[in-house]
């Protein structure tokens, strides 16, 4: 039912056009108002290959309500193929052609010849979210591209993780996590960002599995994957930040994937001499400043606020207050998520909300004691409460006024230390 | 043309002043066939993405201090409330005041489409009302909610008996109207049924309608030669403000599709004076624009030696720079109200246009007027090729393909990488008061031989970037895709 | 609520004929989902203005036919479009709610909106035509929802 959708954090279903737009040269037909793109795009960051304002759009006006757009939409695609210089075409649906109830799939079905894919994602806005779209489209991905292959390849992994552009570190995120798989022997495959596309995409079907690095999003396309291409998956719920949980993390992929523990633990090693002689020169920063109290909230969707949660009290030794999490998280995942959250170490448990409306969360970060200055680690709305608070204060997710990331990451080893940076940057900003 | 104030729903521009979004030829011709009242129109086969009446209607409203907007819709159509909020921060900062307007989306889903949502929506205003006391609500519709005939004129009048602050419908279902400026009107017209009260007594201020006032202090600075006082419109305006605007002495605007709606009214409701000159960009258009206010206000005398200082400060700058300038050829894509004046500034530096988009047209402003901008280029003999594509960016590259200008200028997010990825240098003329006046005349002028003087970026980033267009495509005539209308 | 919908077709079977071309429109009565043909109404082309000249003229070209001509011309200062009188053949059909044609000129869309009446302009049969628009109308009147109406064929 409809609801107070108070600062929102996130967008509609057809937000997913950001997900095609995150594979490289794939472009997104919009069978839609003629708005819908130019809202949905983020203003900056955009301007790749492929940029919101060339995206093929059906504008949708009135006459088209009355007498249908497939007309329209089939020589917007008929032309899209002509002008635009892309391998693959994914038509998403709006909110008008949903509802009057245009066959976007029979006309989608009529270019199965052109010489290259023509896929379309059921994506209209009162679907659900942009996390919602982005399994639409990799569903779309699935059902109406892949096909099963018997050539199956030794180490090839499938790595998935939160949606591009919704994660504001989605590039650098997917690039460490292909990294550190590399590290213990494994062949990574991914379909966004650089040098990716579409012969990823041909790769998928011929990976040993599918790992799922997220407490929710994309479960779904795991288990088509298994039913439909035979490719069974490892769900890692908890997005991997510092030493500690990555650690973790490289231990529970390689036993899951057969690699030598040895050669797990080489790297392991490794990663954390360095990490930790980082950290031990720092520590005095951690130690003696005078403004980073113990206490933190989070208020991300369920990937930050899970990981973020594990790293600053597993990793750093920080105490979780209350964590919001404001992805509007499918009912079905919520108790296995809020029970991640009570598996940290020392018996801590933190306490976590679903909530979408931010005047509550606000209310109830105003109404606790963080016995100090609050650390809340959230999106743009929670700058001028924390500044009110007197706290500290780091964005880290959509939306994203305070800080511009090309390829930045806090997943990993590597990530861990980026996270830590930005907290301390704002931190040595002030005195007390 | 009447501009009622009873009804919530505002004629799209298309019906009330017959702009258009698609045309190519020269600007002669366009305005030879406007004054004839001739142009056609033309709908595409083709069309690349462009700009939601919402967003211009509800930029506008959020932008006032400490109002609610209530976006009935998914939670794409409200998803400008993260804009909206991050802009009123800190346009309010920047002012050095506190703006708390809300924006808050109602997040319709599936079951919302089949059984409708007006109770949850009716909950929602109430709640929001309780939550924050703002000054004024504006309850919005959506694409979708207007499909499924959701009734927020209804529900509006219901729950006016339990708010004691204007509460006006806003109807913004985008595929109501292509161009995307008659968001602009339904704004204005949502202030002006819901806010704006008849006059109690006559001040000397001026309405001024703008974007981010960017230039307030030296416009305040300026009038008070005059003894005249802005009122900025609509960023950081206060409700109070607002109520107050008929019983100003003008109203004028820095941008004709911006204000026009605004002016007309003001003007046929409460005898407001809207001034339509040219507007303020370049020397001949700041000082036609403040002669016409002199003339409007009775203060010729004080404006006239106003202009006589100023130009004997800039005007041997800018002829120094008009040197350097001469000989350069320009694309330019900017809204209509920007296209037709920055033509003119460019002509008055020396710059040749040699092709100029508009992103539509209005044939005539409301009071049946060919637009000011245009008569003036036509009977200074100023002419191009000209086309009006509602942001077609396909157009655009295929026009900086074959014309390989010195120079794109445009004012639209998005629009100049483009331009650049084809290798020419781009001028991003975002801000409305870029070429205001004698100063920011001189200053843009700098920034156009800043941008051509070093192209190092341009070229470093096209040598290294395909184009998404095909082969097929450059090879094309630009007006493939316009169907006329025959 | 009854209303009247124009229609612009030769044979009363298919929408065929444009605006300017047409010399008879067939009015249909319409209420709620049902609709009949009630009439049909001829327009007399001027003497010497042949349907092709007046197509043109209907869509605005300057200076030929009654298009700026009969409104009071170009150069008057005023424009046409905006001072000039409604063509005879738009006052025809004025008391209608909407017209179906296979074209519609610019400046008669433009005539048709100022006097509320939705023009459009459309390639189908008649029947269709008039089934999806007097289905359309009748909820959005009521504030129904259009869910579905292009998959439902009735």
């Amino acid at each position: 039912m409809a609801k107070l959708l108070d600062k929102q954090r996130y967008k509609c279903a057809l937000g997913a056009m950001q997900t095609v737009q995150a594979i490289t040269r794939a472009i997104p037909i919009l069978h839609s108002g003629p708005g819908c793109a130019q809202k949905l795009s983020d203003s900056i960051g955009s301007s790749g290959y492929f940029s919101p304002n060339i995206f093929p759009c059906t504008s949708i006006n009135e006459k088209d309500v009355v007498f249908g757009g497939v007309k329209k939409l089939h020589s917007t695609i008929d032309n899209a193929l002509k002008v635009v210089d892309a391998d693959l075409y994914v038509v998403l649906t709006g909110c008008i052609p949903e509802i009057v109830g245009d066959d976007t799939g029979e006309v989608v079905s009529e270019f199965a010849d052109a010489d290259k894919p023509v896929i379309y994602a059921s994506t209209a806005g009162f679907k659900g979210n942009n996390y919602k779209g982005h399994e639409q489209v990799i569903d779309a991905i699935i059902d109406q591209y892949l096909k099963k292959s018997e050539n199956k390849q030794k180490g090839l992994v499938n790595i998935w993780a939160d949606v591009p552009y919704q994660d504001l570190f989605w590039l650098g995120n997917i690039k460490e996590l292909e990294r550190l798989l590399e590290e213990i022997g494994l062949t990574p495959n991914t379909i966004f960002g650089y040098n990716r596309g579409i012969e990823h995409i041909d790769r998928i079907p011929e990976a040993e599995f599918n790992l799922l690095v997220s407490p929710w999003v994309s479960v779904k396309n795991m288990k088509k994957m298994e039913k439909k291409l035979g490719i069974p998956y490892f769900h890692y719920p908890t997005l991997p930040i510092g030493a500690y949980e990555t650690s973790k993390f490289l231990r529970e992929v390689g036993k899951f994937a057969g690699v030598d523990e040895k050669k797990v633990e080489g790297v392991i090693n490794e990663h954390e001499n360095y990490y930790y002689y980082l950290i031990e020169r720092y520590a005095d920063l951690f130690l003696e400043n005078r403004v980073i109290n113990k206490q933190f909230s989070v208020v991300a969707d369920a990937q930050y606020a899970l990981g973020i949660t594990k790293f600053l009290t597993n990793d750093l030794g920080l105490v979780p207050a209350k964590q919001f999490i404001v992805d509007d998280t499918p009912r079905e995942f919520r108790d296995a998520i809020a029970e991640e959250f009570t598996k940290l170490n020392y018996g801590l448990k933190a306490e976590v909300a679903f909530e979408t409306d931010s005047y509550k969360i606000h209310e109830e970060i105003k109404n606790h004691d963080y016995h100090g200055y609050p650390l809340i680690l959230g999106s743009y709305y929670e700058k001028e409460l924390t500044e009110k608070l007197k706290g500290n204060y780091l964005n880290i997710a959509w939306p994203v006024q305070d800080k511009v990331v090309f390829d930045d990451f806090y997943v990993g080893y590597t990530g861990g230390i980026r996270l830590i940076e930005d907290i301390y940057t704002v931190a040595v900003q002030r005195f007390n | 043309m009447a501009i009622n104030l009873n009804n919530s729903n505002v004629a799209t521009r298309e019906n009330r002043i017959g702009s258009i979004t698609g045309y190519i030829g020269s600007l002669s011709d366009l305005a030879g066939q406007s004054e004839c009242g001739t142009l056609k129109g033309c709908s595409r086969c083709f069309s690349q993405s462009s700009t939601c009446l919402s967003s211009c209607a509800l930029g506008q409203l959020s932008a006032i201090r400490d109002v609610a907007i209530i976006h009935h819709g998914p939670a794409g159509c409200s998803v400008a409330a993260a804009g909206a909020y991050y802009l009123d921060k800190v346009m309010a900062k920047k002012r050095g005041v506190t703006n708390d307007t809300v924006y808050v989306g109602t997040d319709m889903n599936e079951n919302d489409t089949i059984f409708g949502s007006t109770e949850a929506l009716r909950g929602i205003i109430l709640e929001v009302n309780k939550r924050y006391s703002p000054k004024a609500i504006f309850v919005t519709s959506s694409c979708a909610t207007g499909i499924i005939g959701e009734d927020i004129d209804s529900i509006v009048d219901e729950v006016k008996e339990e708010i004691e602050v204007p509460i006006v419908a806003v109807h913004c279902e985008g595929f109501k109207s292509r161009i995307w400026a008659t968001g602009f009107d339904i704004a204005d017209h949502a202030v002006l049924s819901s806010i704006v009260q008849p006059p109690r007594e006559k001040n000397n201020k001026i309405n001024f309608k703008n974007f981010y006032e960017s230039a307030r202090p030296e416009i305040m600075e300026m009038f008070a030669n005059f003894d005249l006082e802005p009122v900025f419109l609509y960023c950081n305006s206060t409700v109070e403000e607002l109520s107050h605007i008929s019983e100003s002495l003008a109203t004028t605007c820095i941008c004709g599709t911006l204000g026009n709606y605004l002016g007309n009214a003001l003007e046929e409701t409460y005898g407001v004076p809207y001034v339509r000159s040219i507007n303020q960009c370049g020397i001949v258009g700041f000082e036609t624009w403040l002669r016409e206010i002199g003339r409007v206000t009775d203060r010729t005398e004080k404006i006239e030696k106003y202009i006589e200082e100023q130009r004997a400060i800039y005007m041997p700058k800018i002829e120094e720079v008009k040197k350097e300038l001469k000989g350069l050829k320009a694309v330019i894509g900017m809204g209509p109200g920007y296209t037709f004046e920055v033509s003119r500034v460019l002509d008055e530096l020396g710059i040749e246009v040699v092709w100029a988009l508009a992103w539509h047209y209005d044939k005539k402003y409301e009071n049946g007027d060919v637009p000011p901008s245009m008569k003036y280029l036509l009977d200074n003999g100023i002419d191009f090729e000209a086309s009006v594509a509602d942001q077609q960016n396909f157009e655009v590259m295929n026009i900086l393909n074959k014309y390989q200008p010195d120079l794109y200028l445009s004012r639209h997010p998005g629009s100049t990488v483009w331009a650049i990825k084809n290798g020419t240098p781009a001028v991003y003329v975002a801000d409305e008061y870029m070429i205001f006046g004698y100063q920011h005349t001189l200053e843009f002028a700098y920034a156009i031989l800043d941008s051509i003087r070093n192209r190092s970026f341009e070229k470093n980033l096209a040598k290294r970037t395909k184009l998404p267009y095909t082969d097929w495509w450059y090879q094309q005539n630009v007006g493939t895709f316009l169907e006329e209308a025959k | 609520m009854a209303y009247k919908i124009a229609v612009a077709s030769s044979d009363g079977v298919n929408i065929d004929t444009s605006f300017g071309a047409a010399n008879v429109f067939d009015i249909y009565e319409a209420e709620g989902k049902e609709y009949h043909l009630a009439e049909k109404r001829e327009y007399t082309f001027p003497e010497g203005e042949a349907p092709e000249k007046a197509d043109a003229a209907n869509n605005g070209d300057c200076g030929s036919g009654n298009g700026c001509g009969t409104s009071g011309g170009c150069g008057t200062g005023n424009g046409c479009g905006s001072s000039g009188g409604t063509f005879p053949k738009v006052q025809l059909i004025g008391d209608c709610r909407c017209v179906i044609c296979k074209k519609i000129g610019f400046q008669i869309t433009r005539q048709l909106e100022k006097l509320a009446i939705t023009g459009f302009d459309v390639d189908c049969t008649v029947e269709e035509a008039l089934t999806k628009i007097t289905v359309y109308l009748e909820k959005i009147d009521n504030h129904q929802s259009l869910r579905g109406i292009q998959t439902d064929k009735a």
